[in-house]
């Protein structure tokens, strides 16, 4: 970015770039091209003429001045930027269609376009081009006219362009966002609770220099061996040197040492992630990830997973299962392809309707194919669908072989026919149909060819026709999870169509509102349509997408499904891959009143109240729109928790939403467990992500394609998959793992034991460093508090780095409940969502254990080591041994599992303890000197530590095994069950066990959520 | 549990004379272990007793007129502090008896004092100018104090001596200290120099004669006490008291605890295993046992009275399920 550039910013706040003849070619170009220059793409400048060739990445956002192709049309993959692996065609501006390459060097001209933004959709710009080009009139330019960053110029073999934004300007650079550090929930937990300790330890310091200073006049100057100075002797500052004394011996109350731990934890989590066998995934050879080592703890806290679908939830592998033709209904439940024997018949015995069916599908569409060298034929197709049904006909002998700008030939059954391409009449959201108009080569007869939803497109049926069979099939097709599209035919008379043509051209040229009026006049050619069948394109689910979800939900995670596709093919995944349960008979409705919005959730729910029904937030108007969401959030709030509702969003809705009434969408948001939200743009992605992010929740992104990096990144838990869309989304991402599929293991195996490890750790760091520093406060107060040490400093360092850090890492390896139990009950995972091990109320109790360790230890200590064996450094040496003593024991307590790293490291430590301090003890010039010794052979240390660890564990042991019995966590009863079940398969009482335990969790759910949300449970309260 | 050594010492040496070699030849080797003459503990099953005399002075060692202005008294250095009482022996008392004094409300382990010292000086004649900590018992009129610092500085300087009937009993005053420090913290070549020759008195006089590693009362005063009641080894006595023996002290009441009123006493104690008399270990013992026994109880009657409840019992004893 340069910021000479902004001042080049004109009155209309349009920026004026001037395509100079300096031409910058990021690869070695085509001999004939005399002037080429290789540079970094980091050196070109806005104005530069870029030269491309085939398959290179597109370094900054251009507009398109020359290709290869005479027509002036390139191909581009835009999957980096909007998650869509079809191919795109760009268009040379027609100002400079007739520009030949020599010319392309040369050109002059003028570009204005709009400041920089993210609108991967838009460019508003226009382009003059100076003398010798004859029409220097402005001309428009478009999103077509332009070749965005990091997408890919595909089968064309060269294209030029003139550079408008770099750097981070770009459309893409723009939409990147710059990736924030995260911090974990459980962090600012602890950042929370270091500042809390922060304030204890300052007012202790205050209190204790108090008193100290107190001390120091009544009694202090009486101790004439203390030699205090004659009052007026002593320097200003006296009155400080007792509370700095103390801020000095309290300094380690906040243990610098958790940074440490914790760092050498998560590194280990992650490392445990990467190194997970069974989130290898075989099929792409790819293992997990963890690009961030630093957040495996919320993985267990997630409570909102908002997920991609193509590529993610999908296989993004489209494939045509099943047609209807005229009334009969081909394809079975097994069997990939489409070979059924009865169709293969039908177009052997050429019936006609089959054959218009398959010439449909073959023509119908924006398919570009591509002859490879081996005369075998493959198609790039901007829908996938598209590709599927072209795939499907060419398998059936209608095979499209080449096409152009104006011709397409078709094999049909070796024999070859060509078509004419008058007109294509675009797909678009609104429409929700395609036609194309061709003309038949040998008999000159004009055909409309359509394609479209059903909904679409069964309304235009011409009226003599029975439509009631389609319907049917198109229910039933998309009850199986399938996406369904209507083709259709009519044949144009010629006079029809070149007054339609004529309008057409006229609609195409308008400049104001020209997308309604294309669609006005593509309406009208769009009628009487014979309708020939439907189609089912499977989009296959990858392996054990249902499953995950379903265990994720029952785990209290709340799933929503982002996606950039349409709003019924969105619905019927979701049905597909559990994200909506319903019964019978509600599937085949959501699509038809997915436009009325509120209807559906008025009319269906009702009637089934058992069920999960999905409301619609969708209409024409802003106040349609506001209206549903205010009557779907009165549903949401009527209805019971059990009762899991789902809404639908579309992109146009949320944009009129979020400027409207952001609020009342966030409440919605938190009431609903599921959320199906279609025709997504990355940005509106994000904000979603975002909105659920400040209302407080921890949600997490997964997605596989360049189009999902913004929401990956804006998310607490950025997932990606490393799929067929490239690596973009796993690179920015914090974890990739192959499959969705192993997102459940990730969160509640990984993310679960990561909580439960960093809870134990950062509270024990706590603890410990209480512990000692509650001994040293208390000794204050028999050493005249003047703040002296009792412990020597090389005991204190060594029992902050060594002594009590090594054996908490054991706890790295601990598991409370077996994997297998995890999966069983996922419910298991509120306890770590709703911060349950984490949080004040578990600080206190570990904040009291040191208190009460620290009483245990300092008062056995004195009392057993008094009168003659008062000495400061055995006594230092018996009070520093109680407390490894004690923690060697809490870490024990805690342990739920042994394995021989912890037996080891424990017990390990403790020997080693005696050992080091044994070896300081053979130093002269230590204090420690002998004193180890001496200790270790007289029998009253040994009694004294028996002592502290019956006093100090007693009571908590007893505490333990109280609560477990009488009033047992989720965790406890787990851990009953699976000692008791081993590995017999789940009990009778199951149920009730499992009722029992989601009772008890969410309860704690409401609890927290009361806790954080009060809007949400007032809300809730009032409503009922 | 003393160990005892074996009863004889070994033969007597052999001779060079090859004949008698030769004789000796078939000799079995020695060896403790072949002899039967490993060392050995031997164990008695009967309760230790600790016999302590606790005798606190302070006050009655200032004569009655003195009683108000106890701190004159002690810091007026013509007045003749000597004190003589007669304690009488409580129950029989093996030898060796430690004799202590306890002083209260003294805080050795005060900040300001504790530091007050400088090792190296002590080890290292060469070291003698080092007087780093020791402010502000550093240095004399230029030259520095040998041993430096406020723990020196303040040495005990009680004396007591013992007689029992017309005999005095013996003071042992050597091996009060650890053998350690002598050997390895206070140095046999360094002298006291300037010690106690400032304008302020502190505590006891050091004979410059005398290196520090023999001066045992030092040593046993700088191993500073970690409490501010603490005792501190003066001597042993090496003979057995009886019960009712009387016992004549003689103590030279020097040491100023008047100023801050803390207490002195004199301790004459026998030791056991686990030292001298101390209660606490035997009482904590008892109650945590008695905790413990409670505990028992109670969870027994809890047991009796609100058997586990019923949920419980099905979740630690489930049904097989049947096949689904």
């Amino acid at each position: 970015m340069r910021g000479d550039r902004d001042s080049n910013l004109g009155p209309s706040g349009h920026r004026q770039t001037t395509a100079c003849t300096r031409p910058a070619l990021r690869h070695q170009s085509a001999p004939k091209i005399h002037f080429c220059l290789k540079i970094k793409a980091q050196e070109i400048h806005v104005g530069d003429v870029v030269w491309l060739h085939e398959n290179d990445e597109i370094p900054c956002d251009l507009v398109l001045i020359g290709t290869s192709d005479p027509q002036g049309i390139c191909y581009v993959e835009t999957a980096a930027l909007d998650g869509e692996t079809d191919l795109k065609t760009r268009i040379i501006p027609p100002i400079s269609a007739n520009l030949s390459v020599e010319q392309l060097g040369k050109v002059k001209g003028v570009v204005e376009c709009p400041n920089p933004d993210n609108d991967i959709r838009r460019f508003d710009a226009n382009m003059r081009l100076f003398l010798p080009i004859i029409d220097n009139e402005k001309c428009p330019l478009t999103i077509n006219n332009t070749l965005l960053q990091s997408c890919y110029l595909r089968y064309t073999e060269w294209a030029c362009g003139v550079a408008v934004y770099t750097g981070n300007e770009t459309k893409s650079g723009m939409s990147r966002g710059a990736a924030e550090p995260k911090l974990t929930a459980a962090d600012a937990i602890i950042d929370k609770l270091t500042i809390a300790i922060f304030m204890f330890q300052i007012v202790v310091v205050l209190v204790l220099g108090y008193f100290g200073n107190a001390w120091k006049y009544t009694e202090g100057l009486k101790q004439w061996y203390l030699m205090y100075p004659v009052e007026g002797e002593a320097p200003w500052y006296d009155f400080s040197i007792i509370p700095l004394r103390f801020e000095l011996l309290c300094s380690i109350m906040i243990p610098i040492s958790i940074k440490v731990t914790l760092d050498l934890a998560k590194g280990v989590y992650a490392k445990f992630i990467d190194w997970d066998e069974q989130m290898f995934d075989w099929e792409t050879n790819t293992p997990a990830h963890s690009a961030n080592t630093a957040i495996s703890e919320d993985l267990g806290q997630v409570e909102y997973i908002l997920s991609d679908k193509t590529g993610t939830l999908t296989e993004n592998k489209m494939i045509l299962k099943r047609c209807c033709i005229s009334d009969t209904s081909y394809g079975n439940d097994n069997g990939d392809q489409l070979n059924d024997v009865r169709l293969v018949n039908a177009i052997s015995s050429n019936d006609p309707d089959v054959i218009k069916f398959l010439l449909v599908m073959a023509l119908c569409n924006t398919v570009v194919p591509i002859k490879s060298n081996d005369d075998t034929v493959s198609y790039k197709a901007q829908s996938q669908d598209e590709e599927a049904l072209v795939n499907a006909a060419a398998n059936l002998n209608m095979m499209l072989i080449s096409k152009d700008s104006s011709t397409a030939e078709i094999c049909f059954n070796g024999s070859k026919f060509r078509y004419e391409l008058l007109d294509i009449l675009e797909f678009t959201s609104d429409r929700k149909r395609m036609s194309v108009v061709v003309k038949e080569g040998q008999t000159g007869k004009i055909l409309l060819l359509s394609k479209g939803a059903d909904e679409a497109l069964l309304p235009r049926a011409c009226p003599g026709q029975q439509i009631q069979r389609y319907l049917e099939a198109a229910e039933m097709y998309s009850q199986l999870g399938l996406r369904t599209l209507c083709l259709g035919w009519r044949d144009l008379k010629e006079s029809e169509y070149k007054e339609w043509s004529k309008n057409f051209q006229e609609a195409s040229c308008s400049l104001d509102n020209r997308e309604f009026k294309i669609a006005e006049v593509c309406h009208s050619l769009e009628r009487d349509l014979h309708i020939l069948g439907v189609t089912a394109i499977e989009d296959r689910l990858q392996d054990g997408v249902p499953e995950t979800i379903k265990l994720l939900r029952n785990a209290g995670i709340n799933v929503w499904m982002l996606t950039g596709d349409k709003q019924n093919t969105a619905i019927q995944i979701g049905l597909l891959c559990n994200l909506i349960t319903s019964g019978p008979g509600f599937e085949s409705r959501s699509p038809r009143i997915a436009q009325a919005g509120v209807r559906l959730a008025t009319d269906t729910l009702p009637q089934t109240p058992h069920r999960a029904g999905a409301l619609c937030t969708g209409g024409k108007t802003e106040e349609d729109i506001l209206r549903s969401l205010e009557r779907a959030l009165l549903i949401m709030k009527n209805t019971s928790e059990t009762k899991d509702l789902a809404f639908v969003l579309d992109g146009w809705a949320l944009e009129i939403i979020l400027k409207h009434s952001k609020e009342s969408f966030t409440r919605l948001a938190m009431l609903s467990k599921t959320g199906i939200c279609c025709r997504m743009t990355p940005l509106q992605k994000a904000q979603l992500v975002a909105i659920l992010k400040s209302a407080g929740y921890l949600t997490l992104a997964i997605g596989d394609g360049g189009n999902d990096v913004r929401m990956i990144q804006e998310a607490n838990i950025g997932v990606g998959i490393s799929g067929r869309e490239g690596l973009q989304a796993a690179r920015a991402a914090d974890y990739s793992i192959g499959k969705f599929k192993f997102l459940k293991r990730l969160i509640l195996i990984h993310g679960r034991y990561s909580y439960n490890r960093t809870a134990f750790i950062s509270q024990y760091s706590f603890y410990k460093s209480l512990l000692i520093c509650f001994i040293q406060i208390m000794f204050a107060f028999l050493s005249g508090l003047s703040g002296t040490s009792l412990f020597n400093s090389i005991s204190l360092m060594a029992y902050n780095v060594f002594y009590t850090s090594l054996p908490v890492m054991t706890i790295i390896f601990d598991k409370d409940i077996s994997e297998t139990t995890v999966m069983q009950y996922p419910q298991i995972l509120l306890h770590s969502q709703a911060g349950r091990l984490l949080n004040p109320a578990t600080f206190c109790g570990w904040f009291g254990r040191s208190l009460y360790h620290a009483l245990v230890v300092f008062f056995i200590t004195i009392s057993a080591y008094s009168d003659e064996k008062s000495e400061m450094q055995e006594l230092s040496m018996v009070a520093l041994s109680g407390c490894i003593w004690l923690q060697a024991f809490v870490v024990t307590m805690d342990t739920n599992s042994f394995t021989y790293p912890q037996i080891l490291l424990i017990w390990g430590n403790f020997v080693a303890f005696y050992m080091i301090n044994l070896i300081l003890s053979a130093i002269p010039s230590l204090q420690l000197y002998t004193i180890m010794f001496r200790l270790c052979s007289q029998p009253s240390y040994w009694i004294s530590m028996a002592l502290t660890v019956a006093v100090g564990m007693g009571p908590v042991v007893a505490f333990r095994y109280f609560k477990n019995l009488y009033q047992p966590s989720a965790i406890n009863i787990l851990k009953q069950i699976e000692q008791s079940n081993g590995s017999i398969q789940t009990s009778g009482n199951l149920e009730s066990a499992r009722a029992k335990l989601t009772n008890l969790l969410t309860g704690s759910r409401k609890i927290r959520d009361s806790n954080y949300h009060p809007l949400l449970s007032d809300s809730a309260e009032s409503a009922r | 549990m003393v160990p005892s050594n074996g009863d004889t010492a070994g033969p007597s040496s052999s001779q060079d004379d090859p004949a008698a070699t030769m004789k000796k030849r078939n000799r079995p080797q020695y060896h403790p272990f072949t002899q039967q003459q490993l060392p050995a503990c031997k164990p008695i099953l009967a309760p230790q007793t600790v016999v302590e005399v606790v005798y606190q002075y302070e006050t009655s060692c200032i004569p009655g007129y003195m009683l108000d202005n106890e701190v004159a008294y002690i810091q007026n250095p013509s007045i003749d502090k000597t004190c003589t009482r007669i304690l009488k022996v409580p129950k029989d008392m093996k030898h060796p008896i430690y004799i202590y004094y306890q002083l209260d409300k003294f805080y050795q382990n005060h900040r300001r004092y504790v530091k007050s010292r400088n090792d190296k000086q002590l080890i290292n004649p060469k070291e003698a100018n080092n007087t780093q900590y020791c402010k502000p018992e550093a240095t004399e009129h230029g030259s520095p104090v040998v041993p430096c610092g406020l723990v020196a500085w303040s040495l005990f300087n009680d004396t007591y001596s013992f007689a029992r009937g017309n005999k005095e009993l013996r003071v042992h005053k050597r091996g009060i200290s650890w053998r350690s420090e002598r050997e390895h913290i206070f140095g046999k070549q360094v002298f006291p120099r300037n010690f106690q020759k400032g304008a302020l008195i502190g505590g006891g006089t050091l004979d410059p004669g005398i290196p520090l590693s023999e001066q045992e009362d030092l040593i046993v005063w700088m191993r500073t006490a970690a409490l501010p009641t603490f005792r501190k080894l003066y001597g042993r006595i090496q003979v057995d008291l009886r019960a009712g023996e009387l016992i004549t002290v003689t103590m030279q009441n020097n040491y100023n605890t008047y100023s801050f009123g803390g207490k002195k006493a004199l301790v004459l104690s026998t030791a056991g295993v686990l030292g001298g008399k101390n209660s606490f270990l035997g009482r904590g013992y008892v109650i945590v046992g008695l905790a413990c026994l409670l505990l028992a109880l109670l969870l027994t009657m809890l047991c009796l009275v609100f058997p586990l409840k019923e949920e419980h019992l099905a979740l630690q004893y489930p049904l097989p399920r049947p096949a689904r």
